[in-house]
């Protein structure tokens, strides 16, 4: 279709009558592709077509006064934001960091104790997996718990950034202080499994606060006052920690519908 | 503003949807002054009332208005003004719909038959002079058919609820057209 139709074919079309259909199709195929005969079109109106044009623009123009402005266009980071680290995450990733460099300067500046890295490793991540998925501080969670993403693996993948970012944290601060790799992480591995796991019963945040005071108050406060390395942190106890990660995963595996039932207090 | 007047004169539709999508409230006039009246006679032929034809038009720009970045955002999504064409057809087939419902289904304009004047044939805007006539042989439910389905774009389901005849007929009417059309143009 390259030859434009004439300007009596274009009022014949917009007064709505008048044109066989074999035209009015190919007049209709053309202007879909032709700018200059929808301008031709456009001065050929007849004043009843104007008339309702004008009523829908006033139309148009409360309805946008109303309504929300454009959707901007959806980037491809911003899903994988979402899904990954929340801005919320950031403030307690970097309170960890602070608290694991004050454990570093402590040891350095109080050689007697034992290695105040190794003693607070464990319940490092603990605050990040408490906020990755938490109610009263994500104000997104009640979009997010809706979702059919949301549950287990939502949390899983949240706490996956939680540890890539905290994990480097402690290494370097393992490294600093000449503390075993091995014991740095395992620990800390094994903490975060066994909140996970607690938390399909009894909800994260609990699970997190309830494991990081049972720590405290078990083993880095006593070893503090005694200065004295606790059992569980001495080598010889990396393969009980390694077990530890494989029971308590395999119990998390088999509770992970607790995620997504309200009694779960997430 | 001459500036971007003259700028807004010289930009295409899909520039101008994607200028919409960011915001621009001139480029959302400029595009409803350019493509409004096009729209407007189109739907007047699908639709004899005027009420349901301006609540469509509103809907329609209203929706290009929110989601012009849905069109943008896609990288080789054809035409704007066919991308327009198809979310007015969509909202054609819900006014049906919902007249429907209520019992009230709007009134279509009756195919014409009327004989291609001396002067049309002049014109040379034509699809082939078999095809034409073949078509013009065609009983106007036929012909109404076709035109949805093939032109429009619409679905059988659609169809169905524009023309307010079940879908089996639908069915049948556009074989029919179709076996009509190939012994014409064998």
């Amino acid at each position: 279709m390259t030859t434009h139709p004439t300007l009596a074919v274009l009022t014949r079309y917009a007064e709505g009558s008048g044109l066989d259909d074999a035209t009015v199709w190919s007049v209709e195929v053309h202007l879909e592709g032709c700018p200059q005969c929808r301008a031709g079109l456009a001065g050929a109106t007849t004043d009843g077509t104007r008339a309702l044009l004008d009523r829908v623009a006033i139309g148009l123009a409360g309805g946008i006064a109303a309504g929300p402005v454009p959707a901007r266009r959806r980037r491809l980071w911003s899903a994988v934001h979402r899904r990954w680290l929340i801005w919320a995450l950031l403030p307690w990733l970097t309170m960890t960091g602070a608290v694991l460099g004050c454990a570093v300067l402590l040891e350095r500046l109080q050689p007697g104790l034992p290695s105040l890295v190794l003693l607070l490793a464990p319940v490092a991540p603990l605050p990040g997996v408490a906020v990755a998925w938490s109610r009263r501080v994500d104000p997104a969670w009640e979009l997010i718990a809706g979702t059919p993403a949301a549950g287990l693996t939502m949390l899983l993948r949240r706490t996956a950034s939680v540890l890539a970012l905290v994990v480097p944290v402690l290494v370097l601060a393992g490294a600093r202080s000449g503390v075993s790799l091995a014991l740095v992480l395992l620990p800390c591995l094994a903490f975060t499994t066994a909140t996970i796991a607690l938390g399909a019963v009894i909800g994260v945040r609990r699970a997190a606060a309830g494991v990081g005071v049972l720590w405290t108050a078990a083993v880095v406060l006593p070893s503090v006052v005694t200065e004295k390395l606790p059992v569980v942190l001495e080598p010889g106890s990396v393969p009980v920690w390694t077990v530890a990660i494989v029971a308590l995963a395999a119990f998390a595996a088999s509770r992970a519908d607790g995620y997504r039932r309200l009694s779960s207090h997430n | 503003m001459p500036g971007v007047r003259r700028s807004l004169d010289a930009a295409d539709e899909e520039e101008l949807v994607r200028r919409t999508a960011a915001g621009d409230r001139r480029a959302f006039d400029e595009l409803y002054r350019r493509t409004s009246p096009w729209l407007a006679a189109r739907l007047r032929r699908r639709c004899a009332d005027d009420d349901v034809v301006a609540d469509v038009l509103q809907e329609t720009y209203l929706a290009v208005w929110r989601a012009a970045g849905s069109f943008a955002g896609s990288a080789a999504a054809g035409s704007a003004v066919g991308w327009l064409w198809t979310i007015a057809a969509n909202r054609l087939v819900d006014a049906f719909r919902r007249r429907a419902r209520l019992a009230q289904v709007p009134p279509v304009p009756l195919t014409e038959t009327v004989a291609p004047a001396a002067e049309d044939e002049v014109m040379a805007a034509r699809i082939g002079q078999e095809l034409e006539q073949a078509l013009l042989l065609l009983p106007p439910e036929l012909r109404q058919v076709l035109r949805a389905m093939v032109l429009d774009g619409f679905s059988v389901r659609e169809t169905s609820l524009l023309l307010s005849v079940p879908e089996g007929t639908v069915k049948s009417r556009a074989r029919r057209a179709r076996i009509a059309l190939r012994e014409a143009l064998s």
